[in-house]
């Protein structure tokens, strides 16, 4: 190790002792400065296991919870950031915090879920074993610039990685990765058979129309949500490719899957849930996990923490998802539908750094398909504006509540029993969240 | 029942920042005033577009690829977006559409795209990508003879220069080039801006009075909106003017 890597890890190590030392959980504060220091210290790591790297707009969370539960599953060391701090610095705390004196990270795996933008610049220092592709949508425009400069990133990447690429092969966007590298032999796609839902014509806004090879505009067998479908260039045949995966019999009522012959019950049942069950089922398969591991972890597996979790308070069944672009949001409004019956909708919008300020996305989101929605709720700092954006839907302004502050937003919601559904974005997830658990407190200590 | 007409340009390339919003709003306002707004579109390659006929005629914004993508198609149509405005209908440009009626655009990669040329403006992107202006903005124009702050959120490399008429003098954040104290073009019948968020969620004044221009040029007669719920959109201003500006 050269002197440099040494010092690096001597000095991020102590970093760590006194953060520790004045009282404060080390976080993300000691990769922080150490990338401040020195943009070239994720070098000064040595990890000799598998890395495998999650990234894409949507369901990175989910997807890492899964593979980490999956590949932990044989009694193994996994190192993973499952909270979701996927940005060099964060992943730069991660393996400070698991590094010995030398630097030496010991684990079995790390499963790391990676901010798409921060793929070349981590995997240039570390060495990626596979690469999970799940999506690109519109994500947060003004702090990530726009959705073709991500890809590009992505592809300068790829266009000298050698390892294994696990992609989409129905998102063009993420399908076009797969030619980055001709040379590269370990592309693995997924695809997703026509489910019950799908629709010939696109139902909400999605990017990537045109064919990225030639120009020509792509041909839609279906749509399966946002610009995710069977698709293919008639000109230059992209799309055509075979999946390595195949899913079949999306039974949504079940819920479950087929793959590879075996029907895979699932514990929840939206589209892009099983788009990210496709993608965990193929990674895994790379690494040659039994099937009985699977069958146990898509049946009774839950992330929680925001995404598709369920509470239950004083007879009313609250589900919250995150929703952090239209593309969420839209699948969140698919889920509510498919419920039958009457149901009230909290919507928590902030425009915080992370969420990005801009919050005019929320206009791509399609309310008009409310079905039995008998309330909605607003909360968050920019309560107002998806107050607005609903009720520009036609649906009615006064059945619309606004509470700015969560704790009153619970109050609200929570005024009639039933079955209630909320989507909260970046930085308003957790502290719905929080916000959820205190009603409850306050609810059963009342009696 | 009372019917207007809206040409939406390009929804399927110029939709980057909820701008199809506006032609929701627009509609959804028309609705509550018993007025039907037919919407129709216009998209790369149409030939028999009926520019003339047009009440309303909206380009969005879009990014530099789309906006080249159209240039050519867009030229194609200017004698008929020219006669239409000549004609009085109404203009309402955001964003890529603002730029793309001036003179030209001279975009980040130095590549210059001709515009409609129908005002003298001209737009030069920053050569610097990651130097844009970025953020809520709030500019305080004439709408119908009175000041009305118009609240919105910018996002664009292009510095528009020579405006002769803006839309409004900024109030908060940066307008036509950075800190600059103008923002947009405006003329009695056109509204041209970087303001999305989109810009008649937050402005309902401003969405009546492009209504009201249409009514009163169709129908000869001075055409006053009813009164409709705004309480939303009046508690919303209020929340952001007092975040953005410290008023109370």
């Amino acid at each position: 190790m050269s002197i440099k890597n040494t010092f690096t890890i001597w000095f991020g190590k102590l970093l760590v002792k006194v953060m520790k030392l004045l009282g404060k959980g080390a976080g993300n504060a000691p990769g922080l400065i150490l990338w401040t220091l020195n943009k070239n210290c994720l070098k000064a790591f040595k990890v000799e296991c598998p890395i495998i790297a999650v990234t894409g707009t949507n369901g990175k969370t989910s997807v890492t919870n899964y593979l980490s539960h999956i590949f932990a599953s044989n009694k193994g060391k996994i190192i993973t950031n499952t909270q979701g701090n996927n940005l060099d610095t964060g992943i730069c705390s991660l393996l400070l915090a698991n590094c010995d004196m030398k630097g030496r990270v010991k684990a079995d795996y790390l499963v790391l879920e990676t901010d798409e933008s921060h793929v070349p610049v981590i995997y240039s220092q570390l060495k990626l074993e596979t690469l999970v592709l799940l999506n690109f949508f519109r994500d947060q425009l003004d702090r990530n610039g726009e959705v073709e400069t991500l890809i590009l990133k992505v592809k300068k990447f790829l266009e000298t990685f050698e390892g294994n690429v696990v992609l989409n092969a129905d998102d063009p966007n993420v399908a076009r990765l797969g030619k980055a590298n001709p040379n590269n032999k370990n592309i693995f796609y997924f695809s997703v058979e026509r489910y019950s839902g799908a629709t010939d014509e696109p139902y909400e806004v999605g990017e990537g129309k045109f064919c990225p090879f030639c120009g020509t505009e792509l041909v839609y067998d279906y749509y399966q949500y946002s610009h995710v479908g069977r698709f293919h260039c008639p000109k230059c045949h992209f799309g055509e490719d075979k999946p390595f995966t195949l899913i079949k019999n999306v039974d949504l009522s079940a819920p479950s899957f087929e793959a590879d012959g075996e029907t895979f019950k699932t514990a929840h049942n939206s589209i892009y849930y099983m788009y990210n069950l496709a993608a965990v089922y193929t990674a895994s398969k790379l690494y040659d996990f039994d099937k009985a591991t699977l069958h146990d972890t898509f049946e009774h597996f839950e992330v929680n923490n925001g995404r598709l979790e369920t509470f239950n308070i004083t007879g009313s069944e609250l589900m919250v998802n995150l929703a952090k672009n239209p593309v969420g949001a839209n699948m969140t409004l698919r889920v509510m539908n498919e419920q039958a019956g009457e149901k009230e909708l909290l919507f928590v919008l902030n425009d915080n750094l992370a969420d990005g300020h801009d919050v005019s996305w929320i206009w791509d989101i399609n309310f008009s398909i409310f079905r039995d929605v008998t309330r909605v709720v607003t909360s968050g700092t920019r309560a107002y504006d998806i107050a607005i954006r609903i009720k520009c839907s036609g649906y009615d302004p006064d059945k619309i509540v606004v509470r700015p502050d969560l704790d009153d937003a619970m109050d609200e919601l929570f005024k009639n029993t039933g079955r209630k559904f909320a989507i909260a974005n970046y930085t308003a997830v957790q502290p719905t969240r929080a916000a959820i658990k205190r009603c409850k407190e306050r609810r059963e200590k009342n009696g | 029942m009372a019917e207007l007409k809206l040409l939406h340009m390009y929804p399927n390339l110029l939709d980057l920042y909820g701008d199809s919003g506006n032609v929701e709003i627009l509609k959804y306002r028309c609705a509550l005033r018993g007025i039907d707004l037919k919407v129709s579109r216009h998209i790369i390659g149409d030939r028999d577009t009926d520019f003339e006929g047009m009440d309303i005629i909206y380009l969005g914004g879009g990014a530099d690829l789309e906006q080249q993508m159209l240039a050519e198609d867009l030229l194609s149509c200017a004698d008929g977006i020219k006669a239409a405005y000549e004609k009085g209908s109404f203009l309402l440009m955001i964003c890529g559409g603002y730029q793309l009626l001036g003179q030209y655009y001279l975009d980040s990669n130095g590549e210059k795209i001709k515009g409609l040329g129908l005002f003298d403006y001209y737009t030069v992107a920053s050569t610097d990508k990651r130097k844009r202006c970025i953020g809520n903005i709030v500019i305080e124009a004439d709408i119908g003879g009175e000041p009305y702050k118009v609240i919105g959120f910018e996002n664009h490399g292009g510095q528009t220069k020579a405006v002769k008429t803006p839309f409004g003098r900024v109030l908060a954040g940066n307008g036509n080039e950075f800190s600059s104290s103008t923002e947009g073009y405006m003329e009695k019948n056109v509204v041209a801006t970087y303001l999305h968020g989109p810009l008649l969620s937050k402005n309902p004044k401003l969405s009546d009075h492009i209504i009201s221009y249409c009514m009163t040029r169709q129908t000869g007669e001075e055409f006053t909106p009813s009164a409709v719920n705004d309480k939303l959109e009046e508690e919303c201003r209020e929340v952001l003017l007092e975040r953005l500006l410290g008023e109370k």
